[in-house]
């Protein structure tokens, strides 16, 4: 008995058949499940020079070996495509309750291919798996197409699915599961083209495990701990709501698309704030930490309207990034991109890069459909995101991501788009922290605040300005994320309440799999998973002139931004250098062979070296 | 009354290095104000704009708590508080 089904789903919707295979065990030995398995998918199954939006890309939606389980914060999903905002490999990984039942289901992934022609969905009972017709479902909202699946197929019905966002082709668009969401880069985006609208699930559990007993005892022991930890309890009060205030007083929140680090007001949309109007917890399968935050607004403008969320990120992107106090908006604002599909991060920073070439006067009311752009308007952001999902007026242009957008409207815009491979930067100032600005730049999805994060530097452990000796820690990070994303275990430690030493031992009493049970050998997932992105990208074209920063970070002084005033990143190449070196690539960035064979990745070596040569 | 204040690493810049200084105080809120005595800026470090204390701190006592305390607790001699970061990323 195994936590592992060892089946997957393979759906072509250009046939609309669907068969279930098997997953190779050499495969789950090697990348564990989630990200890894589904980089090691796309990586063998997609030919270099694929065009994102057609039938030839793929979305990889896999599970990790713990999920499903009874231990805590390991039942999301990963979401691995080419993505059509970058062009690189894509990776996301998704809360929420729908991977866990389709496990219980008896699968651990799908994998999307080819394109409909016309609206589908997929509903898995245990009488099968059907694609059924979804015109009538097309066009609704993320949450009417939840409702109208439950109305249909039960109210324990298990949903995925996208919004008008993705249905629209808006290059950031997401999928939605309950309120939670994954998919930045595009994930959304590209299951529009493929014209799936949704996954639905009707199945339960529990899942057989190698050693149930064992398994039993250790979760009991973790989730006694977990009752006491005081960061589990930090985020059960507040989410990651709490970061905003201590990060905006460090110059790590950045302001008016990065031009500053200080918000006048920022405690209007603070944790406290954010508190007062916290209506109850929410979260994903098997979390005791809940830390998604439901929120209604009461009275003003947007009286009545009621996110779960905003987190710390989307309280940057649509608040701070915009000059925007206005928690009633931001509320709104957090609904308003949910139920219509929008990655919070891209969409905020998208209009903060239009608000940015208003004030610089490159756009006038005349570009803006009438809006004006001014900082701190919050009525003209709330309206430009329903332009933005319906590809309405400006809104289409924004929908492009903000690097096609300034190459499309030229006039120097090209200095204010604030993105990295094509993906918008979040919520991290890298002039005020030096080593995520290094990891931001070498991610292999672009801009992503989710591709490992410096804990020394954000801890205070390591100064966060200095520019030397970040590269192996950045490179760690990384590597730890990976394995964290191949697992799935919740990237916020403290609510999984697991060490590496317990994790190894779940993962052995889960799967029977004893290789898993040394920490150093599921580590090296980590890195292996790492390396064949990076090769992934480099079929495609990508190196080292492509882990860059924006200009701005490279060049003006960061303005009022506390202990990071006046800060320029300028050593970026010498930390490249480091973290090529720590990760054993060339220093244009490509794995070398003596890498690859290390990791197992000799099959690979051909392929880059003929791309290198 | 004495106390010892054990800190984290990102306070221990305006504390000069000092990982777990004693200092005076009847209530665990008159800790940070005889640490600003000690070390002139540590308390701009800990508190916002408002005077409140920053949610990315949270302030125990004799690391035993389930719950971080309020500055108004009174304190025995002896006791340890301890100040811990919760700058993970988000």
């Amino acid at each position: 008995m195994s936590s592992y089904n060892g089946k997957l789903i393979r759906l072509n919707l250009t046939t609309g058949k669907s068969q279930v295979e098997e997953i190779p065990q050499a495969w789950l030995k090697d990348f564990l499940g989630g990200r890894g398995l589904g980089v090691k998918y796309l990586y063998e199954e997609l030919k270099p020079g694929v065009e994102p939006l057609s039938a030839d890309n793929k979305v990889i939606m896999m599970m990790g070996p713990l999920g499903a389980t009874t231990a805590m914060s390991v039942s999301r999903m990963a979401l691995v495509t080419k993505s059509p905002l970058t062009g690189a490999v894509s990776k996301s990984i998704m809360g929420g309750s729908f991977g866990a039942f389709l496990k219980f289901a008896g699968y651990d992934g799908i994998i999307v291919e080819g394109e409909s022609a016309k609206p589908v969905y997929l509903h898995i009972n245990k009488e099968g798996i059907h694609l059924l017709d979804a015109a009538e479902l097309w066009g609704l909202d993320t949450q009417q197409t939840h409702d109208k699946l439950r109305e249909k197929h039960g109210k324990a019905t298990q949903v995925a699915c996208i919004g008008p966002a993705g249905e629209n082709l808006v290059r950031y668009a997401v999928i939605i599961s309950n309120l939670r969401c994954g998919g930045r880069t595009g994930v959304g985006t590209v299951l529009g083209a493929k014209k799936i609208k949704a996954f639905a699930v009707n199945s339960s559990g529990p899942l057989s495990l190698h050693d149930a007993d064992g398994f039993k005892k250790l979760t009991k022991e973790i989730i006694e701990g977990l009752r006491t930890s005081p960061g589990r309890i930090k985020m059960s009060d507040f989410g990651t709501s709490f970061l905003t205030l201590g990060f905006e007083k460090v110059g790590i929140f950045p302001v008016k698309n990065f031009q500053e680090g200080h918000l006048e007001g920022v405690e209007k949309i603070g944790d406290e704030a954010m508190a007062e109007i916290k209506t109850k917890n929410d979260g994903c399968y098997g979390c005791m930490a809940k830390c998604g935050q439901v929120r209604e607004v009461s009275g003003g403008t947007y009286d009545g309207a009621t996110s779960e969320g905003p987190d710390y990120e989307t309280i940057w992107s649509l608040g701070g990034n915009l000059a925007n106090t206005d928690i009633g908006s931001l509320i709104a604002a957090d609904s308003l991109c949910d139920k219509l599909g929008m990655d919070t991060v891209s969409t905020g920073n998208s209009i903060g890069f239009a608000y940015e070439l208003f004030q610089r006067g490159i756009i006038t009311k005349e570009d803006t459909d009438g809006l004006e752009l001014n900082w701190g308007n919050h009525d003209s952001m709330i309206k430009l995101l329903p332009k933005i999902a319906n590809r309405e007026g400006f809104g289409k242009l924004l929908g492009e991501g903000t690097k096609r957008a300034a190459a499309h409207i030229g006039k120097g815009a090209e200095d204010y788009a604030i993105q990295i491979k094509g993906l918008e930067l979040p919520a991290y100032e890298p002039r005020a922290v030096k080593g995520y600005g290094l990891i931001l730049a070498t991610s292999n999805i672009g801009a992503s605040h989710m591709y490992g994060r410096p804990r020394d530097e954000l801890a205070g452990k390591k100064d966060k300005l200095t520019e030397v000796d970040k590269g192996q820690d950045a490179a760690s990070a990384e590597m730890s994320q990976a394995t964290q994303d191949s697992v799935i275990q919740c990237a916020f430690s403290p609510v999984t309440g697991f060490n590496a030493q317990q994790r190894s031992e779940l993962l052995v009493m889960a799967t029977g799999f004893k290789e898993f049970g040394d920490p150093a050998y599921v580590e090296k997932v980590g890195e292996r998973t790492l390396c064949l992105e990076r090769c992934f990208n480099v079929r495609e074209g990508f190196n080292r002139k492509d882990d860059t920063l924006p200009k701005r970070m490279r060049t003006e002084p960061l303005q009022n931004a506390g202990p990071a005033t006046g800060q320029v990143f300028k050593n970026l190449d010498g930390l490249l250098d480091e973290y090529y070196d720590a990760l054993g690539y060339t220093r244009n960035g490509i794995p070398s062979a003596e890498k690859l064979n290390q990791l197992g990745l000799g099959d690979v070596v051909k392929d880059i070296e003929k791309l290198t040569k | 009354m004495s106390v010892r204040v054990k800190l984290p690493p990102i306070l221990r810049e305006p504390s000069g290095g000092v990982g777990a200084p004693e200092v005076a105080g009847r209530t665990a809120g008159e800790c940070p104000e005889s640490l600003e005595k000690r070390f002139p800026g540590f308390k701009e470090v800990l508190f916002d704009r408002q005077g409140n204390l920053l949610r990315i701190f949270g302030i125990y006592l004799n690391a035993d708590g389930l719950r971080p305390i309020e500055l108004d607790i009174k304190l025995r001699d002896g006791d340890e508080i301890v100040i811990s970061n919760f700058l993970m990323g988000g």
